[in-house]
């Protein structure tokens, strides 16, 4: 039942990620691509997550965005628009990479077997532990010789 | 065209402005943060249309349509949210709403809601 509420493939996955970094980021160009093998461990991390509930079940998932705090600087610039060499404020950092996850799951939440209620975005250095029984997915990514990785988790 | 762009991120924000600005809408523009600025930025402005996010916090873009029609408010409304489910799509017609921009958006895709709702 709940593992059944949250189909949603890698390919799926990419292909919103894809369409969300052309679309805000690369002016139109696929310039994040899969990477083959895990992402390892970031030295520096930052993560933005959105929860997507569905109430009556008592069920939801999560999508959960991580990279190296400078890859998100570049990102932060990328969508304002920033010459390299401008200072990326914390609040300019958690509120662009906090929107590349609004965006991100609110179109995975699209893809959920039952309609949902999708939280505004969380931004720090870690997301919440979740148990290794709720890890659903996730997709590593290249950006610009930068890693990211998407994952996705169950709630409840 | 006066325009209340109205999202709780202000990157998002720059974004419309800009998205707006490619498409050829060189507008003037006021911007709001949440649900409750959206109400109240439209009744103390009354601009020309509304773009809203959906997701925003005190009042979400669905509740200020729908306080603002209860208010008999009838300015234009769209949405521009990242939940374009056709369930989401059909409470936002459902409220009287006029259109829903999925994002991500292009400039292109701005154009094709937006023209009929200008013509």
């Amino acid at each position: 039942m709940s593992t059944a509420l949250v189909v949603v493939a890698k390919d799926q996955i990419l292909a919103i990620t894809q369409d969300v970094f052309a679309a805000m980021i690369d002016g139109g160009e696929v310039l994040i691509t899969e990477r083959a093998g895990a992402a390892g461990e970031f030295v520096d991390p930052v993560c933005a997550w959105v929860d997507m509930t569905v109430a009556a079940l008592g069920l939801g998932a999560r999508a959960v965005v991580r990279t190296e705090t400078a890859a998100a600087h570049e990102l932060t610039r990328a969508l304002l628009m920033m010459d390299a060499s401008e200072f990326v404020g914390p609040e300019d950092l958690a509120d662009a990479f906090g929107e590349l996850a609004n965006v991100v799951g609110g179109n995975v939440k699209s893809l959920l077997a039952a309609p949902a209620v999708l939280s505004l975005p969380t931004v720090a250095a870690h997301a919440p532990e979740l148990g290794a029984g709720q890890f659903l997915q996730d997709l590593t990514l290249d950006w610009r010789g930068h890693i990211l990785v998407v994952s996705l988790w169950m709630l409840g | 065209m006066y325009v209340l762009v109205a999202d709780d991120s202000r990157v998002m924000r720059q974004i419309v402005i800009r998205t707006l600005r490619q498409a050829g809408y060189d507008w003037q523009i006021v911007e709001a943060a949440d649900g409750q600025e959206v109400y109240d930025l439209a009744l103390s402005e009354q601009p020309d249309l509304i773009l809203s996010d959906w997701n925003m916090p005190n009042a979400t873009g669905i509740e200020a349509l729908n306080a603002l029609r209860q208010a008999g408010c009838d300015i234009p409304f769209g949405f521009v949210t990242s939940e374009g489910s056709q369930e989401m799509r059909d409470q936002a017609d459902a409220a009287g709403a006029l259109f829903l921009i999925a994002k991500p958006f292009t400039a292109e895709s701005f154009r094709e809601v937006l023209e009929p709702v200008l013509a």
